[in-house]
């Protein structure tokens, strides 16, 4: 039995443009074609039904499906094929209805055009091959690596759904930038009241057993690909165990400090002391290196005061895990630009020029001044006017060519926090551009220009700005004339990548758009899947970005996690996947950075290997190869010219 | 006596070096004549055209035909010995895919007399006589063959039994061949390549490959390759990612790149097109993420200023019989 083809009238729509009994008496004259059946209406059930019938009955090696796009029923009619029993990719569809009734008025032409594309659709279905799904265990534990809002969402999403998660946070707290924050914009809550809930059931609610908390850890090592990802992740001792209460009776004997870093240098901690006031998990952590033992000295000021036998151990050494995860979520949050390299506008050369995040610490109830923000500013000097530069580094071609999101709701939520403490104080706001989306942003910005104390600035170039010391005060320059006053200036820098983001990505694969950012999938319809199959995006490690949106991206990365990756489960391969002939295969290489899924190898001979789980069949290596080596299943260069050969006869 | 089988080779426009690639198997050459009657090649005897018209069909046992058809003479040619013979094979670059005469199908054939008899700087007599298929003399008419509108390959004028790819085919690539035929060896299916590997250049090159990223196109005489690495990502156009195998990586041994003489690899239809999507994804022109396009193009062009001849590097040998064919010419 040879090609069997079946011409769908679509009630009309088609048969009324493509006479079908030409249509057919034609095609029964193409070489290859054992019958030609006509069918009213095929993707309704009853024509489903006798498609199937019919290929049962009549057993054809290959199908042609003259009917409507493959865009609308290629997958409906596969599943057809497949209940038929013949291989559903022995099938091609023609399209007769979009390509053809639809834009040919002239019925002679559409006859001749229909009768062509058949043609070809019947060249390339003759070379098609019988292809199999391939299935794989899978893990269907997963990685989340970042607890700020995003992968603590994430986190949480993926254990309620019943998986394991291995939860790695770089530093000695989790909850990221909300829990140093006084309030959170639009709506003025207190940021770490905010997430503390979330912190809780991570910590210790109903599904916390599921979840592995590491902080004070960083994935080294990932191999393998979706469904059985090896990871390796360092430990660093924290040498205080999970014994320890929280009580804090170490902290006041210790008799070493360091400037706080986590309060932006503005305070000190004590070689063992909790990052902040409140931070969790509720463990302080020892900072060996400023510990006086690391100079040799026995001291065990901290150990005697402690109430717990063993909570804290000098001898921790850290360690290194591998574990095994299906899936992984980066979710390392992102960074703000270093704002001395705008000499212009002071930082860190003239006293009480800050940045946001320090200022966001200043006010914040657990940072350095204990949320008390007086009349004086930290230099000493009464505080009556404070200039907030907006844009900084943003929106600038020369730096970040894009708007950071956050920092003009954040500056006006500086507003509204800086009259609540200090009503009669001035607020000067420097802007590039005024960005307020959503249903929050408006009012609040709106709210803060209502205020006889709020006065706001247009710039368009940063580097008319100049912030300079006069005497007691701050003088705001915008092109030489001074426009402001002020006792404190605030800049609200860009928000950029993490440190991590290149030697992460590059550990998986994951590459970073031009920004330096994760690359997402599509920026549109698949935000939060990277181009590696099984890794996934969310929070600000993918764009700037604020709460709201991180924390809605955890859930969907949870979500799309729990849909793809069944426990127990399986994943299927589709077989239109590229493959290398590897007796042909020469090793020039030209095909290792074109896969955008990464799914290319090099091989121990230098050859390339394609990883079928993570190819979706793109096809851009068969491009490539200059050898003619790889081939793209289900679209070889033989079928593809039978199909124009086909079309052209 | 027993007649041993006739063996014949052909030139049409060829330069000759496939001749001497075949003498080039050295004392070989005898075994050849032990096992073949070796009755017709112009180049090295003097057969006339009228005693192979007076043989019967088939009666040649194998023809290697050299050269691109590219006047009359060529095609009646190629006509007769395919008549006359029981074997085909259409032997080295030229008779394969049109070679270096191919690249003539890039201008008309009143642009290549005018440049050849009108314009050429060495010239005397700018004004001189074209040749033509008739010329009137005192003494008679004097005839030419046909200059032809296009070159052709062999292939595209009779069906041809074998191809031997190269330009020309290296020696001991032609005597793997005649040697199999002495042996009696199949010769695999109709239509085969013989004497050229499955993979490309790059599988015998020994060179070492780290990324294919070209930042910069050179032509060859402006850098001094690196002895060790892959020349195409020195910068150089090395066509062996693109070229069958079976020279032996020759050029890229001696720091030359490969220019693409024995032709596209199994697979590849068109070898100019291939190299033009394979410098695709070579041509590092910076993360293509959200480059604004204007720019992109503009470094796209820098890049590319480094071949100025595109259709002579990339389709040296095989532009007649490539999909493209040539440039419509009036
Ligand atoms: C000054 C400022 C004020 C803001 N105010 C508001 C506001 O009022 N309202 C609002 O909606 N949004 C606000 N935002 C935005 C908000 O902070 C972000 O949307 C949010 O924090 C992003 O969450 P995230 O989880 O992606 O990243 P983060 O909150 O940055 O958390 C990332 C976590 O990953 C960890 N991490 C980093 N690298 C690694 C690594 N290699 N391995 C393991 N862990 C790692 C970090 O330590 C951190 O815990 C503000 C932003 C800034 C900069
Ligand atoms: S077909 Fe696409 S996804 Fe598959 S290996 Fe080739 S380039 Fe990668
Ligand atoms: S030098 Fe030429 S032949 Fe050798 S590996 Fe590079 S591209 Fe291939």
């Amino acid at each position: 039995m040879g090609v069997g083809v079946y011409f769908c009238t679509c009630g009309g729509v088609i048969s009324q443009q493509v006479d079908a009994q030409s249509a057919c008496a034609s095609i029964m004259e193409i070489p290859g074609v054992s019958y030609v059946e006509t069918i009213e209406f095929m993707c309704a059930e009853e024509g489903k039904d006798a498609l199937e019938q019919d290929l049962r009955r009549k057993k054809p090696k290959q199908v042609v499906i003259a009917a409507c796009s493959p865009r609308e029923h290629e997958n409906t009619f596969r599943r057809v094929l497949a209940r038929g029993e013949v291989n559903p990719y022995c099938m091609q569809m023609a399209n007769i209805r979009e390509h053809v009734a639809w834009v040919t008025t002239d019925p002679r032409q559409a006859l001749t055009k229909a009768v062509s594309v058949i043609r070809g659709a019947l060249g390339r279905v003759r070379r098609h091959e019988s292809l199999v799904p391939e299935s794989l265990d899978v893990c269907s534990d997963v990685l989340v690596i970042g607890a700020g809002p995003a992968g603590l969402k994430a986190a949480l999403g993926l254990a309620k759904g019943g998986r394991k998660v291995t939860l790695v946070e770089k530093g000695p707290v989790i909850g990221g930038m909300p829990v140093r924050m006084e309030s959170v914009f639009p709506g003025m809550e207190c940021g770490s009241c905010m997430v503390e809930p979330l912190l809780d059931d991570i910590l210790q609610g109903q599904h916390a057993p599921s979840i592995t908390l590491l902080t004070l850890a960083e994935v080294v090592d990932v191999a393998g690909y979706f469904g059985n990802f090896l990871v390796k992740i360092e430990r660093k001792p924290r040498y205080v165990s999970k014994g320890c209460i929280g009580c804090g009776e170490c902290v006041p004997v210790c008799g070493v400090s360091e400037k706080n870093p986590f309060n932006c240098g503005m305070n000190q901690r004590q070689a063992i002391d909790f990052p902040f006031a409140g931070a969790l998990p509720n463990l302080p952590f020892l900072n060996m290196e400023l510990c006086v033992r690391s100079r040799g000295e026995d001291c065990k000021k901290c150990q005697q005061a402690c109430p717990v036998e063993n909570a804290i151990d000098f001898f921790d050494r850290g360690e290194t895990l591998e574990v095994k995860v299906g899936a992984i979520v980066l979710a390392i949050g992102s960074r703000l630009e270093d704002c001395s390299i705008f000499p212009n506008l002071g930082y860190g050369k003239v006293e009480d020029v800050f940045t946001s995040f320090e200022f966001e610490r200043m006010l914040a109830h657990n940072g350095p001044l204990g949320g008390e923000l007086g009349s004086v500013t930290p230099g000493g000097r009464p505080l009556q006017t404070i200039a907030l530069i907006h844009c900084v580094g943003s929106m600038d071609s020369r730096y970040r060519d894009y708007c950071s999101e956050t920092c003009c709701q954040n500056a006006f939520k500086f507003n509204h926090e800086i009259h609540k403490l200090l009503p009669e104080a001035q607020v000067v706001h420097l802007y590039r551009e005024l960005v307020a989306p959503g249903k929050g942003g408006y009012p609040l910005i709106r709210q803060g220009m209502q205020s006889p104390h709020t006065h706001a600035i247009r710039y368009s170039n940063q580097d008319d700005i100049q912030v300079t010391r006069a005497a007691e005060r701050l003088d705001v320059r915008l092109s030489g004339d001074v426009v402001a006053t002020a006792d404190m200036v605030v800049l609200c820098p860009a928000t950029i990548p993490s440190v991590d983001h290149r030697q992460l990505g590059g550990m998986m694969d994951v590459v970073c758009d031009r920004n330096g950012f994760f690359a997402e999938l599509h920026n549109r319809t698949d935000a939060v899947q990277s181009r590696i199959r099984g890794i996934y995006l969310a929070g600000s490690c993918q764009s700037p970005m604020d709460l709201k949106q991180s924390m809605g991206q955890g859930m969907a990365v949870s979500g799309h996690v729990l849909a793809e990756l069944v426990a127990g489960g399986m994943i299927e391969i589709e077989p239109i996947t590229a493959s290398v002939d590897d007796q042909r295969c020469s090793a020039c290489g030209t095909c290792l950075p074109v896969c955008p899924f990464k799914a290319i190898h090099r091989q121990e001979d230098g050859k390339a290997w394609i990883n079928r789980v993570l190819c979706v069949g793109c096809g851009t290596c068969v491009a490539a190869c200059p050898g003619g080596v790889i081939k793209g299943n289900h679209f070889t260069n033989t079928a593809i010219m039978a199909e124009i050969e086909g079309v052209l006869a | 006596m027993e007649t041993k089988p006739k063996l014949a080779m052909y030139w049409a426009a060829s330069c000759g070096g496939c001749e001497i690639a075949l003498v080039n198997i050295h004392e070989k050459i005898f075994d050849v004549m032990d096992s073949f009657d070796f009755m017709f090649c112009p180049c090295l005897m003097d057969t006339k055209y009228h005693d192979i018209e007076a043989l019967a069909d088939g009666s040649i046992a194998i023809t290697f035909f050299n050269g691109a058809l590219r006047t009359d003479e060529n095609i009646h040619m190629a006509r007769l010995l395919r008549q006359k013979s029981q074997l085909l094979i259409a032997f080295g670059s030229c008779a394969a895919e049109g070679c270096i005469p191919g690249l003539g199908n890039l201008s008309s054939r009143q642009d290549l007399m005018d440049r050849i008899y009108r314009d050429s700087l060495t010239l005397d007599d700018h004004q001189g006589p074209l040749p033509a298929t008739s010329t009137g003399v005192v003494e008679g008419n004097l005839t030419l063959p046909e200059f032809l509108p296009v070159v052709k390959t062999l292939g595209q004028v009779v069906a041809v039994d074998y191809s031997i790819p190269g330009c020309p085919p290296e020696s001991h690539q032609v005597w793997n061949c005649v040697n199999a035929v002495i042996q009696g060896h199949p010769l695999g299916a109709k239509g085969a390549i013989l004497g050229g590997g499955r993979s490309t250049v790059c599988a015998e090159c020994v060179r070492t490959r780290t990324e294919k990223k070209i930042r910069t196109l050179y032509r060859t005489y402006e850098i001094l390759p690196d002895a060790e690495t892959c020349l195409l990502e020195q910068g150089l156009l090395c066509m062996g990612v693109v070229t069958r195998d079976g020279c032996g990586g020759l050029c890229p041994r001696v720091n030359m790149p490969c220019t693409g003489c024995y032709g596209p690899p199994e697979g590849v239809l068109d070898q100019g097109a291939k190299m033009i999507s394979a410098l695709g994804s070579m041509l590092d022109l910076e993360d293509a993420g959200e480059v604004n396009v204007d720019d992109y193009a503009r470094r796209m062009d820098v890049l590319l200023e480094g071949i100025p001849d595109l259709a002579g590097t990339l389709y040296k040998y095989s532009l007649a019989g490539s999909i493209l064919g040539g440039k419509r010419t009036p």
